[in-house]
């Protein structure tokens, strides 16, 4: 199990009504857990994955940081993510 | 409705001395060469302020300039004020709203205004004649009380107006002009010309229509400006955070990444809890009254009026909640009450003030507090530590600021000035270029706002190389770079703490932002393609005027601009060793985040890509003689051949 700092930031938080959570997952990619949190925050999907690339949406960024790492942006979504983890979902 | 033809420039001079006004018709040729706004008022004081002369003297001249696209519905309401900082530099700056537009309307685009009133004064501007009207009754008052007087006064909704606070007229340092309550600019102190010369309004009316020269192209070059600035369509992912929360959304997510400048800079990190509680989120959804827009701009993002909804100062009311103020009135000073950063912000507004100047004076003078440089003997028995709990003395001594009172009188002074009174090594804790406050950015993650700080005309002004934080360069291919003339390692350039390619990108930046601020466009609006494709405006610009530039020559207009600026303070005897950064900058790393200092032999490769980059010698920083006649400025070479011989010297 992996715990995750997810932050979500303008209307990010307006889609999920939430700023941030901690957040328990097994998932092991940015792709999958994008997936799996939009059964607890619908529309996050749609917003962040194209549905004809499955690539990022280019108008949507995500900056993810390892444990003690600095977070940056990612554009690919089959980056691992690891236990302590920073996700903002911009 | 009469029709102005929009390739026709005109320019109003006041002599506030004698009272005698004339209205000038300028030189057809300077709309492709310069173009508008911020690059005629360049020429302009280049042209008519000599060096040496006394800023706050009878010759220092006071331009506000409009520009072609001024009253378009492309041009968002934005114009241009300058004149010779009382700092000694160039003073430019931008600001929005709707005052351009109704100039124009007026039949008028520049404004050079001399001399000096021997009685507070306004200046009503209506439909090509200007009165010289007796402001005795606004003398003193703050500018919501001016606005209001002045609306009472007119009697008529669409009168647009700019003023100065309290604080011009006190002379205190980097004071701004003010308008539409919200609306500041010219942060280098053109609000302490404004006083000096007591010229405590300007007011405008006009009922003239803007004629564009080919409609139809104009059409279609608008539809593709905006296209790229829908959310739907927009492949920029600053585009929907931007347009709707606008750049508070910035510091919950600075905050972690050590781009957040927290009790002084000491620290770029702030706790997540605190940068939530000032956060855009929290000031969208609890503070926001209304959503307004600069003249036709389809961003409704950054003019929101807010009020206190509760507590002890339930009802105050502000607007412009953008990414200044959060952190010179948030983290900076380590405040994360919303309300106590909402009235330090909207006082400054009220009186006039720059907030970086305040914002970064204060958070100077509470570290020399808490250094023992200052005690609660200096600062009127104010315990002025971070995170500060006496909001009802914060506040107060932001008023003594403004009127110059007790300790405020020596933050007025600004915090270099301030800091070399003080003594005892407090300059180095004062964050300040050229005598300015620097901004609201992290110099020490991203070398480009290190360079952009350090070379700026004007003093810091991120707005002459926005964006600094651009988005994943992977989104724009080499070839398609290429074709918008930006010949860099893209990927290189956009590394924050990577200081190869820096001087061609913020080159780059400078250029093509003086072209935007010529237009007048908004900086802020030249997302996509990570806002490097100017082609739009190009567009904008023909269809608009009729001149017809290619590409090149459209962003040539613009390194005319920079030249023009730089030579100006190379007449008044700045030299490279003037583009510096503040002692914590250069010397200081960032604890936590590991990130080292930009040391002086970093800033110094930096400095000299970006001079080799835009053709001015290395150990000077001057324009040389062949960059300059290459530009078309031959006279500028000759005007300054005298500062190229004593440099040698």
């Amino acid at each position: 199990m992996k715990e995750l700092e997810l932050q979500y930031v303008g209307p990010i938080a307006t889609l999920a009504n939430l700023l941030a959570e901690r957040y328990t997952t097994q998932t092991a990619t940015l792709r999958a857990l994008i997936k799996e949190l939009d059964a607890r925050h619908p529309g996050l999907l749609q917003m962040f994955v194209n549905p004809q690339t499955g690539q990022l949406n280019l108008n949507t960024m995500i900056y993810y940081g390892d444990p003690g790492q600095i977070p940056a942006p990612v554009l690919n979504l089959d980056h691992p993510i690891q236990d302590g983890g920073t996700v903002t979902f911009w | 409705m009469n029709a102005r033809q929009n390739q026709i420039q005109t320019l109003l001079r006041v002599d506030l001395s004698s009272g005698k006004t004339r209205l000038e018709t300028l030189p057809t040729s300077w709309t492709a060469k310069y173009i508008g706004a911020r690059g005629i008022n360049a020429r302009l004081l280049f042209d008519e302020v000599n060096a040496g002369t006394d800023a706050l003297g009878p010759d220092n001249v006071l331009y506000f300039g409009t520009g072609p696209m001024d009253g378009l519905p492309i041009g968002n309401g934005r114009m241009s004020v300058a004149c010779k900082s009382p700092r000694g530099t160039i003073a430019e700056g931008s600001f929005g709203g709707f005052f351009g537009p109704e100039l124009r309307r007026a039949g008028v685009d520049y404004l050079a205004i001399s001399g000096q009133a021997e009685q507070p004064v306004y200046l009503y501007i209506h439909d090509g004649r200007v009165e010289i009207r007796d402001a005795s009754h606004l003398w003193g008052l703050t500018t919501d009380k001016t606005d209001a007087a002045l609306r009472r006064e007119f009697r008529d909704p669409d009168v647009q107006l700019r003023y100065i606070g309290p604080a011009a007229e006190n002379g205190v340092h980097s004071s701004v002009i003010m308008g539409n309550l919200n609306n500041s600019g010219g942060r280098a102190g053109c609000g302490e010309v404004m006083g000096n010369k007591k010229l405590k309004a300007l007011a405008v009316r006009g009922r003239q229509g803007i004629q564009v020269a080919d409609y139809d192209a104009f059409i279609d070059a608008y539809h593709l400006y905006r296209q790229r600035l829908d959310l739907a369509t927009s492949r920029d992912p600053w585009t929907p955070v931007w347009s709707t929360y606008g750049a508070p959304a910035l510091v919950r997510l600075f905050a972690g990444m050590g781009n957040l400048m927290t009790r002084n800079a000491q620290e770029m990190g702030w706790e997540a809890e605190k940068a939530q509680r000032i956060g855009a989120e929290i000031y969208l959804e609890k503070y926001v009254a209304k959503a307004k827009a600069c003249f036709n701009c389809p961003w409704p993002a950054c003019q929101k009026i807010h009020v206190i909804p509760q507590g002890e100062y339930q009802g105050f009311r502000g607007g412009n909640y953008w990414a200044g103020q959060p952190v010179v009135f948030g983290s900076l000073i380590d405040n994360d009450d919303l309300d106590l950063t909402l009235i330090l912000s909207g006082l400054c507004n009220r009186y006039g003030l720059d907030i970086f100047h305040v914002g970064f004076t204060l958070a100077w003078a509470m570290e020399c507090f808490e250094r023992g440089l200052l005690t609660l003997s200096d600062t009127d028995g104010l315990e002025l530590r971070f995170g500060c709990k006496d909001h009802a003395g914060l506040i107060d001594l932001v008023r003594k600021i403004a009127y110059r009172e007790g300790f405020g009188e020596l933050l007025a002074l600004g915090c270099e000035q301030a800091a070399r009174l003080v003594g005892g090594g407090a300059e180095k804790y004062c964050l300040s270029v050229k005598g300015q406050e620097i901004e609201a950015i992290a110099e020490r993650n991203m070398y480009m706002v290190a360079l952009g700080v350090a070379v700026s005309e004007v003093g810091p002004d991120h707005t002459r190389w926005y964006p600094p934080y651009p988005c994943n360069p992977d989104l724009i291919s080499r070839d398609e770079l290429l074709t918008l003339g930006v010949d860099l390692d893209l990927r290189k350039a956009f590394q924050g703490r990577n200081p190869e390619e820096k001087g061609k990108l913020l080159r780059w930046f400078s250029i093509s932002r003086a072209v935007v601020e010529s237009l007048p466009g908004c900086v802020f609006l030249v997302r996509d393609t990570l806002g490097l494709d100017m082609r739009p405006w190009q567009q904008l610009f023909q269809a608009a005027t009729g001149v017809q530039i290619d590409y090149e020559e459209f962003l040539r207009a613009g390194e005319r601009v920079l030249n023009l600026e730089r030579a100006f303070n190379v007449r008044e005897g700045y030299r490279r060793v003037d583009d510096r950064l503040p002692y914590r900058m250069s010397h200081e790393a960032v604890p936590h985040f590991n990130f080292p200092p930009v040391t002086q032999a970093v800033l110094d490769g930096m400095l000299d890509e970006y001079y080799t980059a835009n053709g001015w010698d290395l150990a000077t920083s001057i324009p040389k003689e062949q960059k300059l006649i290459e530009l078309g400025l031959e006279d500028v070479a000759f005007a300054l051949r005298g500062s190229t011989e004593e440099a040698k010297q």
